[in-house]
């Protein structure tokens, strides 16, 4: 079994081949290419082909992880949209949900929605919450609604009526309609795309598919037959934001489940790696050049959250377009390498805002000449300004300390080293502040949890994060610098689908639940027919719930197996057990709903522990000093401090921090007092003590 | 670790930041574990953390009524329990208008902080809840309320959790003086879970920094945020500002309430915002307590003069709110206050509009002044007592430089209550929710457009209270820009219609639709300065009508 994996990211479009016969892996990395990403993506693959002296004809499995949905609707520049909707509600999408994210800023805008008002039009209907028909629907105003569409020339249009996650018919009646009248019209429909209640977001997920639509339908055709061109025989998986891997039709159809593409796909490396290591419960840390990601595994299955928001304005919640689409669940803060740090009111701030790529930080020399948080690590001495990146940027220290005196250490009045770990640890802070919203206020015990470093700046940040939250455990595997392309090789295809009922649980219930699970599972296997590897499908279900008279609800995994009588009390004997581990208490006795219920198709298929990653992607090989002189507020400041090749350490056998290991993808910092060695699985292992107190 | 005359920049963001994330991580525990439709999808609740002597160090980010009330809260419960009375385990619960929020709905918990049996500072949450007894559901109700024993509940400061132990007498005498004891039961508990957590975290950060620094720390955040809120009122060309403005009534066939504001800016960093020219107070549940019209002065003048920078008392400390006593903005007890919500949108309104003639570039035409109906009565699907609370939303008024914002929440900041929710929880369908065209102030920038909801009641009988205005007096454009359209309220609006008061209160009965019709808000700038494209592509997007641009700004197609 031969497979090839690829993630674009926003800067690199990484590569890993991995042939598990023979036993062997291959890395790459090359510029990503953001006006037609398949360029890099192309490139890339006759390149690591040829390095590997593999043909494309005797590749098994290419999957794939993408940012081109996501930047479509992040530029606005996807697909001429139009909406079909419910008379009298044309505004649903145009009001949303009205809260500011800023209280005390009255001149914010709201974020701009895909379409405009013109492009809106009503339909004579109405459903009910439970799915009666109240008013039928009226033919002569599905055709005036079909003759505006055409008029405005739409490629591509959503349709999203009220309630109809309970009763799908008028919505389907009005896609067979349009197809009638113009079949070249794509249509999404929100009892398809977000069969659940709450009209704002099931409306905006819909129009948000539509809007992708026409842009990723192109994108992987063109992948698919550039593929088939070289050679390449079988389906072309892609990644959902959900973490399984998908089949290329249903992602043309559903092109909103692949939003969260190259995130999910970390998150499913660490999974992987947490096994490796022994740990259940893993923390992943994922920290790049703008932002840092966190997100967790639980009992060893990525943690899922029901919707999530695109496009956010300072990382604020409610700032974005929300979602209805399973995601694993992930926190993203503005805290990365280039994230720029300033005085304000005599206290640090580091980020959101983001010196990028260009300019950069002060340190790359293109002119950026604000401190950031790379600067601030150059001057703490984590960082070989000879062996960043592999070599491949050659850093500015003198700019770098330059930047700091001047936005930072002067109007302080604090030194260089002084400034510059403020910095420092000002950014780690607010990624503990994010880093508790995953663990401790969602009930994950910390002490119990390892934390999975990978990003270009996670390994350099991760042992003090792990230190302030109290992780014991810090494990930074190979490969970290293409964390998402390897995560890709453990990911299974998976179909979750999903509907809204409302039903006060009790013995009465059992019936309506199986029903529900019936159809669900009937829309799966439809699904299931675009996966031609779709043999052994493993179930599971899970639904979300609540306290009747709650209005938000809490995910509770349902038990497997056939649904008969006493399901329903054990589902919500379940639910108290979610709700007492999240909140920290249980109301046992009050009356249980549940609200949304999913299904889940997993088809095993990803090369789970099967990876033995070696090689590194770039290696300049060069000679570097054995010390240098670190920052440690521990040892009262700059300390000499040993610099280990991370090739070098195994035969070390375990080193006592401070110190720095050096691997060409990222740097790990070693706290003073801490201890890291390889580990039998291959991954840096550092072991965090807790009892040394921060300042 | 620096000595305690001057604490390390690090250390003190480090400090900072955590008690800014423990208000947040307090409300967002609060609202995933409440029960009421106000807090979990309205977010009508609020944190604060204070020190020892219930001075006020950090808010979370949520509803500004309630967090401008907080410092007198907490400095009322140590009138009520002097530290040495508290122990650790206790909170305290209240809700009386005149030391809380102004209203009954609104509880606040708070809970103070023990570090090894010393008192280290206080956590505190409000909440409204759904219900608090009284002469109508959701306990808001306007008219023929003339003393505030009328309005439910009143609890003044109760020891309501002992030594961690909740105190099931006092929570029996709460829950059975109100209408929907479930859900203020789960509001009641999710309060007290939410402090708890924060109380932990609080607890924590003294122990790891020791009280000597962060005393030292208080000390330089309160100072400083004095310091830069003095340098921004500073900024304010100095002089008098007033403005006046009336609310439509309080309740059927009652006369306009007077609102006169006088803001003075010394010119050397200070503001008073007086409101003693005002209406008396008025014998209906709409006046607002001092501590409810601090609130909200307060917000305005840090939406004008520091809008990011985090509250707390020491940017509250240049700012000096005055109202002249027993008048509408500063009523003596037992003056009745339930619809005081009502009041807030124009306690700012008054306030732009004064502050127009200092910082025009930075005022905005008047809002759409917003709505918020309680539909009440028994489900005949389930036998059961619900309670319909609704907010109505719509636009902002013209700015310099843009039009209004279409339908977004002012001042107070909440998030609607979707069609879907509202219909799956109680006996009610909706018709319609869309914007009305024509309807924001023309001007160069013009004002958002007013909101229209029909709502038809599907049980037998319930009780319909509005809170709305702007029926008589429409939304005020700036520097040329024209009114918006005053608002309508519609009983069955599509047979023989009945226009309802802004304040009215009556039965309704299976099949009656109540169509509540927001004004538009406010333009600014003359008309005739629009540009042309920007109303053709009004016209497109239905905005306008092609007859109203005509009429407005001479537009020809």
């Amino acid at each position: 079994m031969i497979s090839l994996a690829f993630d674009i990211g926003g800067t690199f479009t990484d590569f890993v081949l991995f042939d598990r016969r023979a036993d062997r892996t291959w890395f790459l990395k090359v510029p990503s290419t953001p006006k037609a990403p398949e360029k890099a993506v192309l490139a890339g693959i006759d390149e690591i082909l040829r390095k590997a002296d593999i043909e494309l004809a005797a590749v098994d499995m290419v999957m794939h992880a993408t940012t081109v949905a996501t930047n479509a609707i992040i530029e606005r520049k996807g697909a001429n949209v139009g909406l079909v909707t419910t008379e009298g509600f044309r505004d649903i999408l145009i009001i949303g949900r009205q809260k500011r994210y800023e209280t005390y800023d009255l001149y914010i805008d709201k974020p701009a929605p895909l379409l405009k008002r013109r492009h809106i039009h009503e339909v004579r209907e109405r459903v009910a919450y439970d799915g009666t028909v109240l008013k039928p629907l009226d033919p002569a105003s599905v055709e005036t609604a079909i003759d505006a569409l055409c008029k405005s020339a739409h490629e591509t249009v959503a349709v999203s009526l009220l309630h109809a996650y309970a009763n799908p018919s008028h919505e389907h009646e009005i896609r067979s309609r349009i197809l009638q009248r113009a079949p070249h019209i794509a249509v999404s429909i929100s009892s398809e795309v977000s069969p659940k209640f709450r009209e704002y977001e099931r409306t905006n997920t819909t129009v948000a598919n539509a809007y992708i639509k026409p842009l990723v339908d192109r994108y992987v055709a063109l992948l698919q037959s550039a593929l088939s061109d070289r050679g390449y025989r079988h389906d072309l998986f892609i990644m959902q934001s959900s973490g399984g891997l998908v089949a290329p039709d249903l992602a043309r159809e559903y092109p909103i489940r692949i939003v969260e593409s190259g995130p999910a796909a970390g998150v499913l490396m660490c999974a992987d790696v947490g096994r490796q290591e022994g740990f259940n419960q893993v923390i992943t840390f994922d920290m790049g050049g703008t932002t840092a990601k966190l997100g967790a595994v639980d009992e060893g299955k990525p943690a899922l959250v029901p919707s999530f928001e695109v496009d956010p304005i300072r990382y604020k919640k409610g700032s974005g377009l929300p979602i209805n689409a399973p995601a694993l669940e992930l926190i993203e803060i503005g805290a990365g390498g280039g994230s720029v740090a300033r005085v304000e009111q005599g206290m640090i701030a580091v980020g959101p805002e983001s010196a990028g790529s260009e300019p950069g930080p002060a340190c790359y020399g293109r002119g950026g000449k604000r401190a950031t948080v790379t600067d601030a690590n150059l001057v703490l001495g984590y960082i070989d300004p000879g062996y960043f990146n592999g070599g491949a940027i050659k850093l500015d220290r003198a700019a770098a300390e330059a930047a700091i005196i001047e936005d930072l250490a002067g109007p302080l009045e604090l030194g260089v080293g002084e400034a510059a770990w403020g910095a420092h640890l000002i950014a780690t802070k607010n990624m503990e502040h994010a880093m508790r919203l995953v663990s401790v206020e969602r009930g994950r015990d910390p002490r119990r949890c390892v934390l999975v470093a990978f990003g270009g700046a996670g390994p350099l940040h991760a042992a003090r994060l792990a230190r302030l939250i109290g992780i014991p455990t810090v494990v930074v595997p190979l490969g970290a610098g293409v964390g998402s392309a390897v995560g890709l090789l453990q990911a299974d295809p998976r179909i979750d689908v999903t509907v809204t009922r409302v039903l006060r649980l009790d013995m009465s219930t059992d019936d309506a639940i199986a029903a529900i699970y019936g159809g669900l599972k009937i829309q799966a296997e439809q699904e299931l027919r675009h996966l031609k590897a779709a043999h052994q499908v493993r179930w599971s279900r899970y639904a979300y719930m609540r306290y009747a008279g709650q209005g938000f609800e809490i995910q509770v995994d349902l038990p497997d197996g056939d649904i008969s009588t006493g399901y329903a009390e054990l589902a919500v004997e379940a639910f108290h057990e979610s709700y007492a581990r999240k909140h920290r208490w249980a109301e046992r006795g009050a009356a249980v709903e549940g609200v949304d219920w999913v299904l889940v198709a997993t088809v095993p298929a990803g090369s789970h522990g099967g990876l033995r990653l070696e090689g590194a992607v770039n290696d300049s090989n060069q000679a570097r000093a054995p010390v240098r002189k670190a920052w440690f507020p521990e040892k009262g400041g700059f300390t000499e401090t040993r610099v280990v090749d991370r090739r070098a350490l195994s035969a070390l056998g375990s080193l006592r921090g401070p110190a720095i290991v050096e691997d060409p993808d990222c740097t790990v910092v070693i706290l003073p007092g801490d201890t890291v060695h390889i580990s039998s699985a291959g991954n840096l292992r550092i072991d965090v003590s807790l009892e040394e107190r921060h300042s | 670790m620096s000595t305690a005359d001057k604490i390390d920049p690090v250390t003190l963001t480090v400090i900072w930041n955590a008690l800014m994330s423990i208000a947040e991580e307090l409300g967002i525990t609060l609202r995933n574990t409440a029960f009421s439709e106000g807090v979990r999808e309205g977010d009508d609740f609020s944190t604060a953390i204070f020190d020892r002597n219930a001075c006020l160090v950090a808010q979370g980010n949520f509803s500004p009524g309630h967090l401008g009330s907080m410092p007198a809260v907490a400095k009322h419960v140590l009138e009520y329990f002097p530290p040495k009375a508290l122990r650790p385990g206790d909170s305290i619960l209240l809700n009386d208008s005149f030391l809380g929020s102004g209203h009954f709905p609104d509880t606040f918990q708070v809970m103070p902080v023990f570090v090894d049996d010393e008192m280290i500072g206080m956590v505190a949450c409000s909440a409204h809840q759904v219900d608090m007894g009284g002469a109508a559901p959701g306990s808001q109700q306007v008219h023929g309320i003339t003393e505030a024993f009328q309005e439910g509940l009143r609890i003044l400061p109760v020891r309501f959790v002992r030594g961690g132990e909740i105190q099931e007498d006092i929570l029996r005498l709460v829950l059975g003086n109100v209408r929907m004891p479930d859900k203020v039961r789960g509001d009641l508990l999710a309060q007290h879970t939410a402090n708890m957590s924060a109380a932990t975290r609080l607890e924590k950060l003294f122990r790891d920094y020791g009280t000597d620094i962060i005393d030292q720390a208080y000390k330089t955040f309160l100072d400083r945020s004095e310091q830069t809120m003095r340098t921004a009122l500073a900024k304010v060309p100095a002089g008098k500002y007033s403005f006046e403005d009336y609310l439509d009534d309080y309740g059927p066939s009652t006369d306009p309430v007077k609102i006169a504001v006088d803001v003075t800016f010394d010119g050397k960093g200070t503001v008073e915002v007086d409101f003693s020219r005002s209406s008396d107070a008025v014998p209906a549940a709409i006046n607002s307590y001092i501590n409810y019209t601090r609130a909200y002065a307060i917000f305005a003048i840090k939406v004008f003069c520091d809008a990011l920078q985090p509250q707390n008392e020491g940017n509250m400390r240049p700012i000096k709110v005055t109202a002249r006593e027993g008048s509408f903005f500063n009523p003596r007890f037992p003056a009745p206050s339930g619809g005081r919500a009502a009041v807030q949108i124009r306690i700012f309104d008054a306030i732009n509009g004064a502050i127009a003639q200092a910082l025009p570039h930075r005022a905005m035409g008047a809002f759409s002044h917003w709505s918020n109906p309680n539909i009440g009565g028994i489900d005949d699907r389930t036998g059961r007592p619900f309670v319909m609370y609704d907010v109505g939303l719509a636009g902002y008024g013209g700015r310099a430089g843009r039009d209004g914002v279409e339908a977004l929440s002012p001042v107070m900041n909440c998030s609607n209550i979707p069609v879907e929710v509202h219909e799956t929880n109680n006996p009610v369908l909706v018709h319609r929710l869309e914007l009305l065209p024509d309807t924001g102030g023309a001007g160069r920038w013009r004002g958002g457009c007013g909101l229209r909801k029909d709502v038809e009641l599907l049980a037998a009988r319930a009780t319909l209270s509005l809170l709305g205005d702007r029926h008589r007096f429409a939304p005020y454009g700036l520097n040329g820009g024209e009114t918006g359209t005053k608002a309508e309220s519609l009983l069955n609006p599509d047979r023989n219609a009945m226009a309802l008061g802004s304040k009215e209160i009556r039965e309704i009965s299976r099949g009656d639709v109540v169509s509540l019709r927001l004004s538009g808000a406010g333009g600014y700038g003359p008309p005739s300065e629009r540009d042309r494209a920007a109303i053709a592509e009004d016209i497109v997007d239905g905005y306008v009508t092609l007859a109203f641009a005509a009429a407005k700004y001479g537009y020809r197609a």
